[in-house]
């Protein structure tokens, strides 16, 4: 009897063990403890309104909230709107959460909705992703928790749109209080609220206590400017960081050995290209754009430049995005110095004494404006494409600004640059959100992003097309008509799609990196001390 | 001697200038580290003259398979992020140093001779101005001046030549400017100037005369600093531009690999320091020869 | 004593006026549009408008002039277009931890220059002497930003015992501070090691150690006094360098102070902040110069009388 007794104690130790240690995990989790992220560069600010790129968003993805958000596996979830109704191709009904409040106290309610449309769309001036939001023309409110997103003519993405991180719904009360302040201070529904900003040093959140969702486990989140790559790592093996944002590609491989830390990538929506200025001279001859194309090797540059921190770019899109099509890049376009000598000569280009070639005394000689250190090897890419640029005997004269500059000409009305080094992110992985702000001839900057000044017809009549329809598989039909004509006219020299990679502290529990960029969401990490 | 901040003291009237005589050079020889200074200078100069031919690789021929390399057989001193050998970049970098410097220092003593005669010679309201100005000019702590003048002009190796050059000038024209005071008060001078000779003339002969010690020590000392500040301008990414090896822009460049690659970083500083030192030495080693008394003042 | 003073204040004060039109001419040298330039997506014409007219380009040089000193005496420095918050804001952000560094190394350069730079002169041709002046030379010739990183990969990489960058502890000051006060502890060894010797040679202090006074009183109360007076000239003539080079250390350590804000201002086009930067530094050089004038007065009566 004793050993019955002994034998079902035994057992009933050992069930409750792998009990325990099933169960454990789960709730182990712990509160509290301050998280350091380190990442290159400062916020231009923390509003939507000014500010869409990454290292805003960053930061105020935790604490500004759109109506719908996407998963880490691009599906539509609802965030501050509970659920949704289409009324008609061009109203959607949107039922909000009761009982939500802003970091202020104010309620959030169908007016703070409208305020936020209301700004973004016909503020003075107009918000920085108005000019993404496609057909959105504002909303209208039904009643406290009901509001009416309309839009001036069917607008297919309109539910990927409203999801995007850049859509986040503001405090009207706190707008209207601080003015201009509200760009370094926001007020949203976030798991997270401001606490301060010390320019170019960091930005500090605090977790939000009355937040509707599961509250937020760590107590703080400190966001640090560490410009240089190496800084950054220097700083996650010393303790003094526990999350990396841009990592070095070289390091990974060692990290991904190590067990004290953690590698989290995912195949991103981003893709980096050198932009052509297709109606500046001598790039508006479809032979020299294609004869650059031809010298540029993209594999030594993902091998060697990348180092598996990315994958080759297939095409103007990423393959996550509703509306892909894989351009084929590696056949139309394969690594060529010889054709692409010939195609220069057959455009009539003759090499020069010092090998640069030319044409009725004029060296081909091109302009290009790049930024270091906005996109993983920004700088080091340009230099490696100059230099292959060079074995063709073209020249190519690169000037170095920081982002914010070269941003800003990048927005300007002209541009005088040939080339240009830059990155963009499908955020609402639909196709439309790209390949209509990106190459549409009315789409050029200021307006839009069409920073290649590319003009075809047939392609405006496409895009315009898709975007108005609501049937998603003629929609994408479309759009691969318009990837075909585009990887025949190439005005980009795509060189690859992000990975998502952040590296964390192995005790940062709880995250998932999510194929676009700017959702960085905290809400459920937690640290393991 | 009391050298105060505001001012720099007028050396004395000495009857016999320093010279460039025989025996000026028998006093630098026996300092070994002014021979070593000239040793290195020269090599410097011989290594910026000879690039082309002693380089063993095209200093912007990237290679991106052998990036990193570690010092070896194949680079001597390693190859960067893209695969260009960096001894090539450093030998053709010292072209850059070089040139940049002694174009700079063309400039700072154009300038400097210009205006220090101006004011030594014409006094009164004039010399006034000039020092003012010289003062204002000083008031900006080091590198600020080059950078103020870099960022408003651009980046490229013209603005920065331009950038060291104005930087350098105020000092120059001070010492320009005190010599020219005290050959003034020469004997000899004021003789030549009694019999009759002009002011055109006693200027030419005898203050340039006078001045071409300090222009030298000067000169040399300067180029020590104007490499340093290239290279400062360079690194911060406000000098030369890429792919023109530039040794500030190496290291800056070498940055981002300096845990897995330090050599990127390291190898072409070194470059910068041997070069700084070879001017500091010969500099020094040249006004001990000349003019023992200068070394208050510079 | 008091003419003294007062004259050395009345002439700094053309000194501090010649600075700021200096910082506002480096604005006017930008070629191009600058304001479309500075404001860029802003760009609006009302905001081109209201920029040019602020920065009064379309009045004459000398009005100009006169606003912005006007401005700079009321304390408005403008507002930093990228971040659109007031210059003295960010200023005031950044220049504790320049001061902080600035401070450490300066105090360093003092301390370790001033006794390396006596001990060579008082065993002069020693071994110590010997690895001084080699020392000095090297240190003069090495450039700030490349000692900070060989600093951090020793650092890093071998003696894992200091932070290499950012801020926070007093452990992160180290690097930094040592880096920024290489230079100029060489300098001062040189200068105060000449200093010395000259004044050791001097007769009073013959005369002094005839009468069998000690040699460490002689070195300390006759040799140190008079050699102050240099000695001192060229730690007011370093925080200059330090200043500057505090502009390359902050940026090799991602130290947060007016260099590395600079730096930033540099790049963002940011031509309000940059001059708001630049005339900070400017001031606080022609401030210390002009304390060590006055320091002068107090260590060299002559002087003070000489007015």
């Amino acid at each position: 009897m004793t050993r019955s007794r002994i034998a079902i104690a035994f057992l009933l130790t050992v069930v409750l063990e792998i009990a325990g240690g099933v169960v454990a995990p789960a709730q182990a989790q712990k509160a509290g403890g301050t998280l350091t992220i380190v990442r290159p560069t400062d916020p231009v600010s923390l509003d939507p309104q000014l500010e869409t790129t990454a290292p805003g968003a960053w930061v105020y993805f935790n604490m500004l909230e759109p109506l719908l958000t996407m998963d880490e596996k691009m599906q539509i979830r609802p965030s501050l709107a509970a659920s949704y109704e289409v009324l008609s191709p061009t109203r959607v009904r949107f039922k909000l959460r009761p009982g939500v409040k802003f970091h202020d106290g104010t309620p959030l309610n169908a007016a703070a909705v409208k305020f936020t449309f209301d700004r973004a769309l016909r503020g003075t001036p107009p918000a920085r992703w108005a000019s993404l939001a496609g057909s959105l023309s504002g909303a209208e409110v039904v009643d406290d928790l009901t509001v009416d997103v309309t839009t001036r003519e069917p607008y297919g993405p309109i539910l990927r749109t409203l999801a995007m991180y850049c859509t986040g719904i503001v405090s009207p009360t706190a707008v209207q209080k601080m003015g201009a302040d509200f760009s370094r201070a926001p007020v949203g529904t976030g798991p997270f609220k401001f606490v301060e900003w010390k320019t170019n040093t960091h930005v500090i959140l605090e977790r939000n206590p009355d937040y509707w969702g599961d509250k937020a486990l760590l107590d703080r989140v400190i966001f640090k400017v560490v410009p240089e790559e190496g800084a950054r790592m220097i700083a996650l093996q010393t303790g003094d960081a526990d999350m990396v944002l841009l990592p070095a590609p070289a390091q990974l491989p060692a990290l991904k050995r190590d067990s004290k830390y953690v590698v989290h990538e995912v195949v991103g929506g981003r893709v980096v290209f050198a932009g052509m200025h297709a109606a500046l001279p001598p790039l508006d001859d479809v032979r020299v754009r294609t004869a650059l194309l031809h010298a540029v090797d993209r594999k030594a540059i993902l091998e060697n430049i990348l180092e598996g921190s990315a994958v080759p770019a297939r095409g103007v899109l990423a393959p996550s995005v509703f509306g892909f099509k894989d351009m084929q890049l590696d056949r139309l376009y394969p690594f060529d110095r010889a054709k692409a000598k010939a195609l220069l000569a057959q455009a009539g280009f003759t090499p020069g004494p010092d090998g640069v070639l030319q044409k009725s005394g004029q060296r081909l000689s091109l302009s290009w404006l790049a930024a270091r250190g906005r996109y993983p090897k920004d700088g080091e890419i340009t230099e490696a494409i100059q230099a292959m640029f060079k074995e063709v005997g073209v020249e190519a004269k690169v000037q170095f600004l920081e982002w914010a500059a070269v941003f800003t000409q990048f927005r300007a009305a002209t541009l005088n640059q040939h080339m240009f080094t830059l990155g963009w992110v499908t955020s609402n992985a639909d196709a439309d959100y790209s390949l209509y702000a990106l190459f549409h001839s009315k789409q050029v900057p200021p307006t839009g992003w069409n920073t290649s000044r590319y003009a075809n017809p047939r392609v405006d009549t496409l895009v315009e097309q898709a975007r108005r329809s609501l049937n998603q598989t003629e929609r994408e039909k479309l759009y691969g008509e318009v990837q075909d004509i585009l990887a025949r006219e190439m005005v980009w020299i795509p060189v690859y799609n992000t990975k998502e990679i952040v590296v964390t502290r192995a005790n940062v529990k709880g995250f998932t990196v999510h194929p676009v960029e700017y959702n960085l969401w905290l809400g459920k990490v937690w640290l393991d001390k | 001697m009391a050298v105060s901040a505001g001012s720099i003291a007028v050396p004395v009237a000495n009857p016999a200038p320093a010279t460039l005589s025989a025996d000026a050079w028998l006093r630098f020889r026996r300092s070994r580290l002014a021979v070593a200074g000239l040793v290195l200078v020269a090599l410097l100069v011989a290594a910026a003259a000879s690039a082309p031919w002693l380089a063993p690789a095209d200093p912007a021929k990237q290679s991106l398979i052998e990036k990193r390399t570690r010092p070896g057989a194949k680079f001597l001193l390693g190859a960067d992020e893209f695969g260009r050998d960096i001894l090539s970049r450093v030998i053709f970098g010292s072209r850059v140093a070089l040139l940049v410097g002694l174009v700079s220092v063309s400039i700072a003593l154009g300038l400097a001779l210009t205006l220090g005669c101006l004011a030594g010679f014409a006094g009164g309201w004039v010399d006034g101005l000039i020092m003012r100005v010289v003062e204002v000019l000083l008031a900006f702590p080091y590198l600020l001046l080059a950078i103020a003048v870099v960022s408003a002009l651009g980046p490229g190796v013209l603005n920065t030549t331009i950038a060291v050059g104005i930087w350098g000038t105020p000092t120059a024209t001070r010492l320009v400017r005190s010599a020219v005071l005290a050959a003034r008060e020469a004997e000899y001078v004021r003789a030549a100037r009694a019999l009759g000779a002009s002011a055109g003339r006693v200027l030419t002969r005898h203050v340039l005369r006078n001045i071409l010690p300090t222009v030298i020590v000067y000169s040399t000392l300067f180029m020590a600093n104007a490499i340093l500040v290239e290279a400062a301008l360079s690194f911060l990414g406000l000098g030369v531009q890429p792919p023109t090896p530039s040794w500030g822009l190496m290291v800056s460049s070498g940055r981002d690999f300096l845990l897995v690659a330090p050599h990127i970083a390291t190898v072409p500083g070194l470059a910068i320091m041997v070069a700084v030192l070879g001017f500091n030495l010969l500099g020094d080693g040249l006004r001990d020869a000349l003019d023992p008394r200068l070394r208050g003042q510079l | 004593m008091l003419t003294f003073v007062a004259r050395r204040l009345l002439l700094a004060v053309p000194v501090l006026l010649g600075v700021v039109f200096v910082v506002m001419l480096t604005v006017e040298l930008i070629p191009g549009d600058a304001v479309a330039l500075m404001l860029g997506e802003h760009a609006t014409p009302e905001a081109v408008a209201k920029l040019r007219d602020y920065l009064g380009l379309d009045k004459p040089l000398l009005v100009r002039y006169g606003a912005y000193v006007g401005r700079v005496a009321r304390g408005d420095l403008g507002r930093s277009i990228q971040q659109n918050r007031p210059v003295v804001d960010e200023l005031a952000d950044a220049w504790p931890a320049t001061l902080e560094l600035t401070a450490a190394a300066l105090v360093l350069a003092a301390a370790a220059g001033v006794a390396a730079g006596v001990v060579s002169a008082v065993w002069p041709n020693s071994l110590f002497d010997g690895i001084a002046r080699v020392g000095s030379l090297f240190g003069l010739s090495m450039p700030v930003f490349w000692t900070g990183l060989v600093l951090i990969v020793i650092f890093a990489l071998w003696l894992p015992w200091l932070p290499v960058g950012g801020s926070g502890s007093s452990g992160h000051l180290v690097l930094p501070a040592v880096t920024l006060a290489l230079p100029s502890i060489a300098m001062v060894a040189r200068m105060t090691r000449s200093s010395v010797l000259d004044v050791l040679h001097e007769d009073y202090v013959r005369t002094a150690r005839a009468k069998g006074v000690a040699e460490r009183l002689v070195v300390t109360k006759h040799a140190l006094r008079n050699a102050a007076i240099p000695i001192l000239t060229l730690l007011g003539l370093q925080a200059g360098q330090l200043m500057g080079g505090a502009v390359l250390t902050e940026t090799v350590f991602a130290w947060p102070g007016l260099g590395r804000l600079m730096v930033k201002a540099i790049f963002a086009r940011d031509y309000v902040l940059l001059q708001g930067t630049v005339l900070v530094f400017a001031l606080a050089f022609v401030v210390i110069n002009l304390a060590v004038d006055l320091a002068y007065g107090a260590l060299d009566p002559r002087i003070a009388r000489q007015g």
